[in-house]
This record gives structure tokens, C-alpha cells and sequence, in this order.
């Protein structure tokens, strides 16, 4: 399947700051695209040349098929951007907020009517219709901007940090939305901070820092390929010398060790360091079972975004 | 070949654009209908224009208690005289007015909506940069000629008392307009060259002070060297000078829109021409003096068109740094 988005060595630099070098990178149709990296890693200034909003120094993207460059008209109708922070108009209600926004996409008046009471219900503001803007809860507004970037029905949103600044409730609303909005085939590329959400909702992660991607690809595939080394803990009733000796001899195992409190009374735990991928881990516990090993509890360590990221980075900040 | 047999299709005819009606092309255009809609929500549109003809006619009757108390006519005050008074009171204020209150409308148009957050979520639809600069002109022009025509009845008042032709009421019309669309246009450019609005209105305001009364002072400080030039050294300059001096004094004249309707005024009241006269020089011989108000009108119309279409030029513009 052709990417949906392509970045071919883009380069944009503001003097002598670079602030994206040699970013390659492509995203598949229906997939959410996690973009993490620390401030001033070249996030936004990715975003912004994504969204046509800036020019490149060097190289090229494409949305949709459409180049930044020299269709952005085309990129425009492919995209709904939603930036960090949210545009106000004073004395629009809801309604009229959308309404105009639709307008502004080319929609035509007899559709808006029934696109933006879809939206509105989409989003769970049907009920807000005739308030003002600004009175709404940061939270709604954000809900409001995400429905304003539906208006056209674009292919492609592009998000910068849709969950900065929200409550918790806010924030796990959003990230629902953005899992609703996948399932209906859209395409989610989305900057954030936070990486419990990039571990929660992403089907593909790409880390960027001081303005060059560090790390691409499937979550999974990253932690393997970024953290090898695995820990795998054993728990047994019995025949602890027995076990600790098997694994000692197993491939790939660099450490055993014993933990010695365990509850209840009467288990033992075995933690054993390993480098080797899902068929050799579950092999492993097919011989302790092969070996009439008691074993009553067999898991590994979960390894988290935060740690991937942290392998990623180098802490660089441009 | 089976191939070259068939018939070649004919290339359609691109389909006609079809004719928008007016409401169409407003409803075409997002921004003015936002705007209008912004501007007339509520009461604050009935009370400012409730405010300005309250005013305006507070001015009008001042102005003619102001005349009929100061005449020193033994036959009494002359209504002819009263309605000319009346007229040319009323329009300049409408003049300074136009040359003040558009530029406010426009000058945070552009900068406005960088401020509000707003420029960049327009910037990514497909609202093209024209229609947003030409909404947000249109809209604050429509709410100025409202204002204009709003206070047409007062300005007939005149016609009541006598003095005043229709030629005036059409001209003083025209040079209103074209001035509320010149001093827009440069509030409109100032808004997109400046980041915030304070410094775009600080920029139109001074460019608005100098165009009104900074030409005026110059012109002002021009007449004493005129004097010496034209009587001053017993004889006449040569009639070639004499006649760059008159054009050159009278570009100046069509800079400036006040000078513009005292000098169209003059000829209209001593020549009895709304399109121009003529002028003896020192030999005898004759040149044509255009009514200021024509070339007025056409550099106006020059200036604005090219400040709209800079202002489109650096919205479409993309961010370089």
C-alpha cells in the first residue's frame, strides 16, 4: 500500500539553526503516527511544513500524493490541522464556528447543515450548539477543533499535542476520539508529550531529536529492535537448583538470579536476563515444563514507551 | 488498424461559470459574512449608527444656528449661503471621518487574526488569501458606506435651503467612496505587514496623519515660494516654469483629500465645471486644470488596487523563517 505520508530528506533551517535535517520518514493509510520527541526537537516545524504553513530548506513531503511544495492547495483538501493551541472568534457560537470553517473548505451550504450536526454529535457537543466559543471548557474546545478538522472529511489529520494542557477525563476523551476516528479510515498523524498515549493508541511510532528521527516503526518492532535484552520472571514451588542450572545453560541467557523473598511461603522466583525473541523465550518455557519443573507463574518485564524513548534519545536539545 | 477507425471524441467545452447573484457571491465568500455578522450582532451595529447620525445631526444644527448668528446679511441670512454651509460642514466631516474610521475597521484585519490564533487554521483550508483580504476590505467597507449613505438625508437637508447643485452631492459621494477604499487599503496592507494590531493602527494612523494633514502643511509652506516665483522679483516667470509650478501644485492638490474638495469646490463655484477649467499664464496663453476630484478619484483607485494586491501577496506568502 502507497504511504499516505512521505518525507524525503526535508531539511528546514532558520539561519544558521537547523531545526529539521535529513528527515525521512512515510506512514501508512489508517495508521496513528505518534511523533515524540523532546521541545525544540522540530516537532512542530515538521507539522507546519506537512500542513504548508512553511516552506522547506531542503527536500520534500507528500500528503495524499499531493507534494507540500508544489500542490499544497491539494495537500490542504487532504488534511485537517489541528495546532497547540486553539483559535478563538470572540462572538461565534458552536454552530456558527463550524459552520464558517465548513465554508472555508468549500462545503456547500445545503450540506453544512447536516455535516456539522454529524460532527457536533461526533465530538459530544450536539448540546453546546448555540454557545459561545470561549465559553467553552478546554477540554470541549478541543473536541470543537477536532470537529472542525472533519469538516471536509480529510484523509489525513495532523494533531500538534491534541492532549497538552487537558484533564485527565479530557484527555482520555480525546484519545478515544482519535482511536474512533482511526476505525473510521482516517489517518492520524499526531505530535505529543505524553507517552502513555503514544503506548495506548499508536500503530507507529517515530522519534525525533534535535531535529533528526532517531527511531521508526511499529511500537513492538522499536522495543526489540531498540531494547533486546529482556527479563523474564520465573516463579516455582520446587527443584529451584534444578531450574536455576537449565537456564544458566539456555542461549542467549546472559544472568540468573534468585530472588529471595517471595510470597506466598514456599515459592521461588527466578529472574532470568535474556536476548533472543518471542520463539526462543517461549522455548524456554517449554523446557522447564519438559524438565518436570513446577512452574506457576512465567512473565516478562514490560517495556515501556518511556524506556524506549529514553534508549532512543540522547537528551540533545537543538 | 481497428483502432484509427474510431471516431475521435470531440474536446468538450469547458462548462460556463454560471452568473453568481450578489447574495451568492457574499455567501461565496466566508470571511464577509462572518464579519457583517460580527459587526451587526446584537445592538452594537443600531447603536453606533444611532450614535453617528445623532451626531451628525447635532453638527448640522450647530453649524446653521452657527451661520444665521453670525450673518451679518442686512437682508438676514441667506439660505443658499446656510445650505452650502450646512453641505461642505457635513461632508468634511464625513471626509475626516472616512480617512480615520477606515483605516480603525481594517487595521487589524489580518494582524487581528494572527492575535486571536486563527491566521494559521485559515491559512490550512482552501480559503484563498484574496478572499480573505478582499472579506475582511469588503465588510469593513460595507459598514463604512452604510455609514455614508446613513447620513445622504442630512447631507439633502441642503437642498431644502438652496446653494447646492447636484453635481456637488454626486462628487462629494464619489471622493467619500474612493477615500474610505484608499484609507482601508492601506489599514489592510499595515494589518498584514505588522505581527499585532497596535502597531499595524500605529502605522496607519500615521500614514493617515500625514496623507490628511501633512500634505496640507507642506502645501502651505509651497505658497510663499510660489508668491516670490510668480510677483516677487517684479517680473513673471517664464510660462514654462509657470506651468510646471501650476501642475506641479495641483499633483499635490490631488494627493490630499480635503484640498481635493476645496479646489473642486472653487472651480465648481467659480467656473461652474465639474470636470476642469482653464488657466492664463503670463504670455497669454492657456492650459487645462483637470477638476482635482478626477485624478483624485483614479489615484485612489491606483493606490488602493495595489495595496490589495501586495496585502494578497503577503498572505499567500509562506513562512520563511
Amino acid at each position: 500500500m502507497a504511504p499516505i505520508i512521505e518525507i524525503h530528506h526535508l531539511r528546514k533551517t532558520y539561519g544558521k539553526l537547523t531545526a529539521v535535517e535529513d528527515l525521512s520518514l512515510h506512514v501508512e493509510p489508517g495508521a496513528i503516527f505518534g511523533f515524540v520527541g523532546p521541545n525544540g526537537a522540530g516537532k512542530t516545524t515538521t507539522m507546519r511544513i506537512l500542513t504548508t504553513l512553511m516552506s522547506p530548506s531542503g527536500g520534500e513531503a507528500w500528503v495524499a500524493g499531493h507534494s507540500v511544495t508544489k500542490d499544497p492547495r491539494g495537500v490542504r483538501r487532504a488534511i485537517g490541522y489541528m495546532p497547540d493551541f486553539f483559535g478563538v472568534y470572540d462572538d461565534m457560537s458552536v454552530w456558527e464556528y463550524l459552520d464558517f470553517f465548513g465554508a472555508c473548505y468549500e462545503i456547500p451550504e445545503a450540506k453544512r447543515a447536516s455535516i456539522n450536526k454529524d460532527l457536533l454529535e461526533l465530538v459530544d457537543l450536539a448540546h453546546r450548539r448555540d454557545d459561545r466559543v470561549e465559553g467553552l471548557s478546554r477540554g470541549m474546545k478541543q473536541r470543537l477543533a477536532l470537529a472542525r478538522t472533519l469538516a471536509h472529511d480529510p484523509q489525513v489529520l495532523i494533531l500538534d499535542e491534541p492532549a497538552s494542557g487537558l484533564d485527565p477525563r479530557a484527555r482520555i476523551e480525546i484519545r478515544e476520539l482519535l482511536v474512533e476516528l482511526a476505525r473510521m479510515g482516517k489517518t492520524i498523524f499526531f505530535s505529543t508529550h505524553i507517552l502513555a498515549d503514544v503506548a495506548e493508541i499508536c500503530t507507529d511510532v517515530g522519534i525525533i531529536e534535535a531535529g533528526k528521527l532517531v527511531a521508526m516503526g511499529k511500537l513492538e518492532e522499536m522495543q526489540r529492535r531498540l531494547m533486546p535484552h529482556r527479563r523474564i520472571h520465573v516463579t516455582l514451588i520446587g527443584k529451584i537448583d534444578e531450574a536455576q542450572a537449565l537456564l544458566a545453560g539456555v542461549e542467549g541467557v546472559t544472568a540468573v538470579n534468585v530472588e529471595s523473598q517471595v510470597e506466598p511461603p514456599g515459592r521461588s522466583e527466578i529472574v532470568v536476563e535474556y536476548n533472543g525473541d518471542d520463539t526462543e523465550v517461549s522455548a524456554i518455557l517449554a523446557k522447564l515444563i519438559g524438565a518436570s519443573i513446577p512452574v506457576v507463574h512465567f512473565s516478562e518485564d514490560v517495556r515501556d514507551m518511556e524506556a524506549v524513548f529514553m534508549q532512543a534519545t540522547k537528551g540533545i536539545v537543538s | 488498424m481497428a483502432e484509427s477507425a474510431l471516431p475521435t471524441p470531440k474536446p468538450q467545452k469547458a462548462p460556463k461559470k454560471p452568473t453568481l447573484s450578489l447574495r451568492e457571491r457574499l455567501a461565496a465568500n466566508p470571511v464577509i459574512l462572518k464579519e457583517l455578522r460580527g459587526r451587526m450582532r446584537g445592538n452594537r451595529g443600531f447603536i453606533t449608527l444611532t450614535v453617528y447620525l445623532g451626531l451628525m445631526g447635532l453638527f448640522t444644527v450647530l453649524l446653521y444656528l452657527a451661520y444665521t448668528a453670525s450673518t451679518t446679511n442686512v437682508y438676514g441670512p441667506s439660505n443658499q449661503i446656510a445650505g452650502k454651509v450646512v453641505f461642505a460642514g457635513l461632508v468634511g466631516v464625513e471626509l475626516f471621518l472616512v480617512c480615520f474610521i477606515a483605516p480603525a475597521f481594517t487595521a487589524g484585519a489580518i494582524s487581528g487574526e494572527r492575535e486571536r490564533q486563527t491566521y494559521e487554521l485559515l491559512r490550512t483550508t482552501l480559503l484563498p488569501a484574496r478572499s480573505l483580504v478582499m472579506g475582511k476590505l469588503t465588510s469593513a467597507l460595507s459598514f463604512i458606506v452604510l455609514l455614508l449613505f446613513a447620513a445622504v438625508p442630512l447631507q439633502s437637508l441642503a437642498f431644502l435651503l438652496g446653494g447646492v447643485a447636484p453635481e456637488e452631492v454626486m462628487i462629494s459621494l464619489v471622493v467619500l467612496l474612493v477615500t474610505a477604499l484608499a484609507s482601508g487599503s492601506a489599514g489592510i496592507f499595515f494589518s498584514a505587514i505588522m505581527r499585532r494590531t497596535l502597531g499595524a493602527s500605529v502605522l496607519t494612523y500615521a500614514f493617515a496623519l500625514v496623507s490628511v494633514l501633512g500634505l496640507p502643511l507642506l502645501m502651505l509652506t509651497f505658497i510663499p515660494a510660489y508668491d516670490i516665483f510668480f510677483y516677487g522679483y517684479g517680473s513673471s516667470p517664464s510660462p514654462l516654469l509657470q506651468a510646471v509650478l501650476i501642475y506641479g501644485f495641483g499633483v499635490l492638490v490631488c494627493l490630499n483629500p480635503l484640498a481635493t474638495a476645496l479646489f473642486t469646490e472653487a472651480i465648481l463655484v467659480n467656473e461652474h465645471s465639474a470636470l476642469g477649467m482653464s488657466y492664463s499664464l503670463s504670455n497669454g496663453a492657456t492650459i487645462p486644470l483637470v477638476s482635482p476630484w478626477i485624478p483624485y478619484t483614479f489615484i485612489c483607485l491606483f493606490f488602493s488596487l495595489a495595496m490589495i494586491l501586495i496585502t494578497i501577496q503577503i498572505v499567500k506568502r509562506k513562512e520563511t523563517s
